[in-house]
């Protein structure tokens, strides 16, 4: 090796990225009932037992449900909004665009105390209501920033030309606007729906007794017994994000979907 | 065979549609933005306001004479001073491992780095309390590193490892360093691999390549990549909550605290406030640092 | 004459692909030398290794007699211009220049002193403050140039340095370059894949083929006496024939005449297009093996010829070329 010290921040780095998560897989598989290390035996009981614990069941129907709708909803009226920005003639397109993306600045936590503290106790919303409009809010600056760039990469002549063939404006958006946002579209819905099934911030304080999410589940859980169940769990969950990554990947590469944010 | 020359219907003009007017436009594309507007400002930035400013049954006035007595007090003090402390530690780290692991993956000609790099960002997809579980079986009391320290004769009894600031620094880092690494990769992609080059031929050493081309050309990425971590590490929940536990209280784990258990409201808003002022500091700071950056 | 390169059967493979196979170089001293070839035939992978960013897969490569076969490129103090320039974005052109004085300690005020006689060197002293993102082409070349020479090098390596130039200013960088390696006696390798570049320029070229060296010497030696077929296309020869024995003959198209009848090849014209003062005839045209061979014959306008009408086309013997069967 030419670069030593790079070398050792490289390894020291994968093992801090990577290893915890081997660590949960290992435990997952214990036969014994306690996190101890090395396990105790190979067993695929704490598996079953995840999947006939109906709370985690429950938590993870009401999760997936619940990110669905959040994801549709901020892409219906995102994607208007990305249009607004990039294709109409609007004053102060910049600070409209920052206004979408302000979700993303303020802290998630807060975010969260605010909907609990003014939605659910100030105006007597139920939990699901107040957790949808808070995840949709939070997807939002996806649906827009996302598509948008993608939109930003697309030639505006593009309509002009289909509107000079003789295309109306409606037709123009759905023959050639709206394949050209397809990949944009597809990636903020790939990166709202993760984002939002492993929520905890924002949905920590708005559980309710009908409806729980997932991830503050498996906290509270963790947090009361201290059984391999959770690496059961965890390991199923692990499996589902590694078919999604791939999935992203083979379509649209998932450097690119993650990439696009952070700009 | 297409017959170029034949005659291919005609749109029809329709009368009903006046001629474009650029006003007409601006109505119209005003109007694509109500519905996100809608959700924006009653979903998010009124709650946010209110919360921030008047909480329920409590007068404005006493959110910021809690925040006077949090700024003053040692124990309030000592929060906010472990959160800011453990997140520059954390967005040290994160550079000081992102950077080269960006650097060695944008530039390894090796078929693997494409592998690296995935498996690098592949923890962005994944739950933080998946993420975050494993150092609980790593670093609890029967956890595989104590034991290890045993074995090896280092210690005798596995030492408290968990509820430190060290298991709270490896499981923030473990959190972002791949934040850290795609941003620090797509800086460093943008530089010509050529100037390396041009460096050594110069008679500089791969060290000093790095300070004085590589480092200054990835600037602006390294601070992005900077910012995200320590927004990150300021305002996670999970992590401080799992790994911290109530003896390394930080100010998100507090805040749920005074939200949840305690309802103290004036408390919690003051809060949110410290950490919103925070978030909302080091991003103006990052942003100006960039300008600067973009100027000279 | 010492030789201040040397290559010793040096071979780079890249997994199974060769891309450099067994040459040997001597690259003389205070001369300039071209690496002449066709896109892809390993110019730049031999000016890597000369210049240490990669090591050979065998052999040995000598500087100024000292073997730097691993020596890493810091170490050798050579000047290497690239072909996209390589100008650090961040600094100014004054800094460029002088960076690699700065690595060598050199005192700010000598430091400054030297920048502004080698910027002067090539032209560009008024540009010193500016940021290399507002140059011309041309002028970043020059920076390229200078920031190269500044450190005083060894050996002056050039990696298709006009190639990004448009058409008129390459000529004239041409004589430019010619000019700075006679006031600083620098020993120059250039690598181009134009031959009209390399004739012009060089004391001495080296022909490249797939790897391998297929002919060196002054431009006086190697224009008139291509070594095989590959050189003479590559030097613009475009008549192939063979003689009464089977010998490969070659000729270029403006030592070919043409004459109504008379002792020579029998032929007829195929196509006459006019290029301004010249003709360029096309032929078919029995060659003394008794093939019909198409040649083409560079003649001055004026004569009448017409497609399909017999001629005789004469080559003088001293201006045929014969090369390896
Ligand atoms: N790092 C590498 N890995 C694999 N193959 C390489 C590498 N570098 C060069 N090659 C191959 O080696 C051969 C020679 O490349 P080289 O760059 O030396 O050509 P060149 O003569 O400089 O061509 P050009 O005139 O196009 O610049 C090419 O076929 C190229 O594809
Ligand atoms: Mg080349």
């Amino acid at each position: 090796m030419k670069r030593p010290i790079t070398a050792a921040l490289a390894v020291i780095g994968y093992v801090i990225m990577i290893v915890p998560i081997i660590f949960v897989v290992a435990t997952a598989f214990t036969a014994g009932s306690t996190l101890r290390f090395p396990p105790e035996g190979i067993s695929l009981r704490w598996f079953d037992e995840a999947l006939g614990y109906e709370p985690f069941i429950e938590a993870a129907i009401s999760s997936l449900g619940l990110a669905v709708l959040a994801t549709a909803l901020a892409l219906l009226v995102g994607v208007p909004v990305t249009l607004a920005i990039h294709r109409g003639k609007l004053p102060g397109k910049g600070l409209v665009e920052g206004l979408f993306l302000s979700p993303l600045i303020v802290p998630e936590l807060v975010v969260g105390l605010a909907l609990y503290q003014q939605l659910m106790i100030g105006m007597d919303l139920d939990n699901f209501s107040t957790l949808l409009v808070g995840h949709t809010a939070l997807m939002l600056p996806y649906a827009v920033r996302v598509t948008g760039a993608s939109l930003a990469l697309a030639d505006p002549a593009l309509e002009e030309a289909a509107r000079g063939l003789g295309a109306s404006p409606l037709r123009a958006f759905f023959t050639v606007t709206l394949p050209v946002l397809r990949p944009g579209i597809f990636s903020a819905g790939l990166l709202s729906m993760v984002t939002s099934v492993n929520n905890v911030p924002l949905s920590l304080l708005l559980q309710g007794r009908d409806f729980r999410t997932l991830p503050v589940t498996m906290l509270d859980y963790v947090q009361q017994s201290y059984d391999p169940m959770v690496a059961a769990a965890s390991t199923l969950i692990l499996a589902a994000t590694v078919v999604i990554a791939v999935i992203a990947e083979r379509t649209v590469g998932f450097a690119k979907i993650f990439g696009g944010i952070n700009q | 065979m297409v017959r170029l020359l034949e005659p291919v219907p005609q749109p029809v003009p329709s009368k009903r549609t006046p001629p474009r007017k650029d006003a007409d436009i601006s109505r119209k594309s005003a109007f694509l933005l109500v519905p996100g507007l809608v959700l924006l400002v009653a979903g998010f930035l009124i709650p946010s306001a209110a919360m921030l400013f008047a909480p329920p049954d409590v007068p404005a006035s006493e959110i910021f004479a809690r925040l006077g007595e949090m700024l003053t007090d040692p124990y309030d003090l000592e929060v906010i001073g472990r959160t800011v402390g453990l997140a520059l530690a954390v967005t040290i780290i994160c550079v000081v491992l992102g950077f080269p692991i960006a650097y060695w993956l944008a530039r390894s000609p090796s078929r693997w780095s494409g592998v690296f790099l995935a498996v690098a960002i592949f923890p962005l997809m994944l739950s933080n309390v998946v993420r975050t579980f494993g150092w609980l079986v790593i670093l609890g009391s029967k956890g595989a590193l104590g034991q290890l320290l045993v074995q090896l004769g280092i210690v005798e009894v596995a030492p408290q490892l968990l509820y430190t600031k060290l298991a709270i620094i490896l499981g923030l880092t473990q959190l972002f360093l791949p934040l850290a690494i795609i941003s620090c990769y797509s800086a460093v992609a943008q530089v010509d691999p050529g100037l390396d080059d041009a460096s050594r031929g110069l008679g500089g050493s791969r060290i000093r390549t790095m300070w004085s081309i590589v480092i200054p050309l990835t600037m602006p990425g390294i601070v992005v990549a900077a910012t995200l971590v320590f927004a990150g590490s300021v305002t996670a929940y999970t992590t401080p909550y799992l790994l911290g536990g109530s003896s390394q209280r930080m100010l998100s784990t507090q805040l749920f605290n005074y939200a949840s258990t305690t309802v103290d409201w004036a408390s919690a808003s003051a809060t949110a406030l410290i950490m919103t002022v925070l978030v909302f500091l080091i991003s103006g700071l990052s942003s100006l640092i960039g300008r600067k950056g973009a100027t000279s | 004459m010492t030789a201040a390169a040397e290559l010793i059967g040096v071979t780079q493979r890249f997994g199974s692909f060769t891309a450099v196979d067994e040459i040997d170089l001597a690259v003389p001293s205070g001369k300039l030398t071209t690496l002449l070839g066709p896109s892809g035939c390993g110019k730049t992978t031999t000016l890597r290794m000369i210049a240490g960013y990669s090591a050979p897969t065998s052999g040995t490569i000598r500087i100024a007699g000292i073997d730097s076969t691993r020596t890493p490129p810091e170490k050798r103090n050579l000047g290497m211009v690239f072909q996209s320039y390589a100008l650090f974005p961040h600094m100014t052109v004054a800094d460029n220049v002088g960076y690699g004085l700065k690595l060598r300690k050199v005192p700010s005020a000598e430091r400054r002193l030297r920048v502004m006689e080698t910027l002067e060197l090539v032209g560009l002293a008024h540009l010193a403050d500016r940021k290399p993102k507002k140059l011309s082409g041309g002028q970043q070349q020059r920076v390229a140039l200078a920031r190269a020479i500044a450190i005083r090098p060894k050996l002056l390596l050039l990696d298709e340095p006009l190639s990004n130039l448009d058409a008129r200013l390459r000529v004239q960088m041409r004589a430019e370059l010619r000019r700075i390696q006679a006031e600083t006696k620098l020993t120059v390798i250039l690598v181009t894949h134009d031959q009209d570049e390399a004739l012009e320029m060089s004391d001495a070229m080296v022909i490249m083929n797939e790897g391998r060296i297929v002919q060196q010497g002054s431009p006086q030696q190697v224009f008139p006496r291509p070594a095989d077929r590959f050189v003479a296309e590559f030097l613009g020869y475009e008549n192939f024939l063979t003689a009464a024995d089977g010998t490969p003959l070659t000729i270029r198209p403006e030592h070919l005449h043409i004459v109504e009848k008379g002792h020579g090849l029998d032929a007829t014209v195929v196509d006459v297009a006019f290029r301004g003062v010249d003709l360029l005839v096309s032929l078919d045209v029995v060659d003394p093996s008794g093939a019909t061979v198409r040649l083409l014959a560079d003649v001055r306008s004026g004569a009448t010829l017409t497609p399909g009408s017999g001629v005789t086309v004469i080559a003088p013997d001293d201006h045929l070329v014969s090369l390896p069967r």
